[in-house]
């Protein structure tokens, strides 16, 4: 078990850096927007963490050195750990890789010495204390259902979502700050829905992996055979009006493979999809095009059905 | 030895294997273990952890399980020119219903670590090292449209508008293994 650190609460205030890694601000800066919408209006202030870097994502330093996966990951941790703050993200893989190199800094003290000696290089040291947390976990724990409830403009009645919490909110659970009961039978996104008065169920393929990341750019076609299965899934078993998740990479799979199965036939049907942050910010009456403004696969209908009631 | 029939897929021999050098078998093993799969030999092969993979469940050759009964027997060789630990999702599945704390996710890095050292490493990852090193993010993109259409400035707050702070990280980066196997250019 690791040290766990209190997230700093000045004023009755909650502050986090706001930590955006890759993919959000360069290919859905609509996640970015939205989270900048949604949180200062719930009461949650944001830090920049001016001068963040790439988590590291996984196939770069974690696949060459440990100790090199660390001492970046504990330059961006670092950032908010000088301003006495946490870190939150909407990615999962920086999510994941963080508090992974947090875990091996903690667990290993020959490791964390060694990041320490890189980042005397640049005048930092990583002390531990900071840590990543995410978002949607924020939203439930530090903010809560209530307040979240309190907040919207428009609520989602008669609607059906299929949750896709992903890899990284979940697993391994020993290295993160927040868990489920039962990893495998995850309920906090299913919740969140549910408080926007959504209808959320379970379904036979709710933690399978969307294929994204390494298996994607390793080989597209078994990575696509994993989409479309859950994606049928979602369509027998829920007749889902929409997908929902806490992870930019499922977003951008779910979204865009989509549309690429259905070019190539092989799909019949078509769900949009949101980062659960983007549909907060929709529900709480912030403007679409610039919360939830990019996608391959169609949200216009949904987005009206939302706003419209 | 009984050879397979048509369209019966191979299996592993493992009487072939067997007879190989112990000398050798101890070696991939220390190998990978120096390389952070250090309980890679408490694995009884249950399965478990194939049970929940996703690299098993779409045909990867190599997926956990298998790969570290190979590697237990000593087998490298065979490992090098195949992509399966480069399509592991680092999902974690595995290392979070492994009755034996073998973290076969650790086992799969290991071996992408072993590959990076005999320069057995995909093209895009080299992409991702070097966008890492030159811009701060391994996934950048200097079209900033979308950034303007929804608001937002057109440089996030990070390495890509902070001069410094990507100074910082290049020392960070230069200070690692990663320079020391020059497989980008780091000068600057
Ligand atoms: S779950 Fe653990 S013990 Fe079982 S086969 Fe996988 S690594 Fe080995
Ligand atoms: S971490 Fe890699 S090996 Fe483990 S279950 Fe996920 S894809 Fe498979």
């Amino acid at each position: 078990m690791i040290a766990e650190t209190e997230s700093v609460k000045g004023e009755n205030k909650l502050k986090f850096g706001l930590f955006l890694g890759c993919n959000i601000p360069f290919n859905r800066p609509d996640v970015e927007q939205a989270m900048r919408k949604i949180f200062p209006a719930l009461g949650v202030e944001i830090d920049d963490l001016k001068g963040q870097s790439c988590c590291p994502t996984w196939g770069t330093m974690p696949s060459i050195d440990i100790v090199a996966w660390c001492a970046v990951a504990a330059r961006n941790l670092c950032l908010g750990e000088e301003k006495g703050i946490d870190l939150m993200t909407a990615c999962n893989s920086c999510y994941g890789s963080l508090n992974e190199a947090r875990h091996k800094m903690l667990t290993n003290p020959e490791i964390h010495k060694s990041v320490n000696e890189i980042l005397a290089k640049i005048g930092k040291k990583y002390e531990g204390k900071s840590k990543c947390r995410h978002v949607a976990w924020v939203l439930y724990k530090d903010v809560g259902l209530e307040k979240i409830k309190e907040s919207i403009k428009y609520t989602l009645d008669d609607i059906t979502i299929a949750v896709q919490p992903g890899c990284h909110f979940l697993w391994p659970s020993n290295v993160y700050p927040d868990k489920e009961e039962d990893p495998f039978n995850p309920k906090v996104l299913r919740e969140l829905c549910e408080a926007l008065g959504a209808e959320a169920p379970y379904y036979s393929k709710l933690v399978d992996c969307c294929g994204m990341g390494a298996l994607r750019s390793t080989d597209p076609e078994k990575s696509f055979t994993l989409v479309k299965e859950k994606l049928e899934c979602i369509k027998d078993e829920l007749d889902a009006d929409m997908i929902v998740t806490t992870c930019s990479s499922c977003l951008i799979q779910l979204d865009d493979a989509q549309e690429r199965l259905r070019k190539e036939g092989k799909l019949n049907f078509s769900i949009p999809v949101l980062h659960y942050v983007q549909l907060l910010a929709l529900c709480m009456g912030f403007d679409p095009g610039q919360v939830a403004g990019i996608s391959v696969t169609p949200r216009d209908e949904i987005i009206n059905r939302i706003i419209k009631g | 030895m009984i050879e397979p029939e048509e369209g019966v897929p191979t299996v592993l021999n493992l009487s072939e294997i067997a007879e190989r050098e112990k000398e050798e078998e101890e070696k991939v093993v220390e190998i990978v273990r120096e390389f952070g799969a250090e309980n890679l030999i408490y694995c009884m092969q249950c399965g478990s952890c194939a049970a929940v993979c996703p690299l098993a469940r779409v045909g990867f050759e190599w997926y956990n399980k298998k790969l570290i009964k190979a590697l237990l027997l000593g087998l490298k060789e065979e490992l090098l020119d195949d992509p399966t630990p480069w399509a592991c999702v680092a999902c974690n599945r595995c290392t979070e219903v492994c009755p034996r704390l073998v973290s076969p996710f650790e086992v799969m890095f290991a071996v992408r670590r072993m590959m990076v050292e005999e320069f057995a490493i995909p093209t895009l990852a080299i992409e991702g090292l070097r966008a890492l090193y030159e811009y701060g993010h391994a996934v950048y993109m200097t079209g900033r449209e979308a950034r303007k259409k929804v608001g937002l400035p057109e440089k996030p707050p990070s390495t890509d508008s902070d001069e410094q702070a990507l100074k910082d990280l290049k020392t960070i980066l230069k200070n690692t293994k990663l320079a020391e196997l020059g497989l980008i250019p780091m000068n600057d």
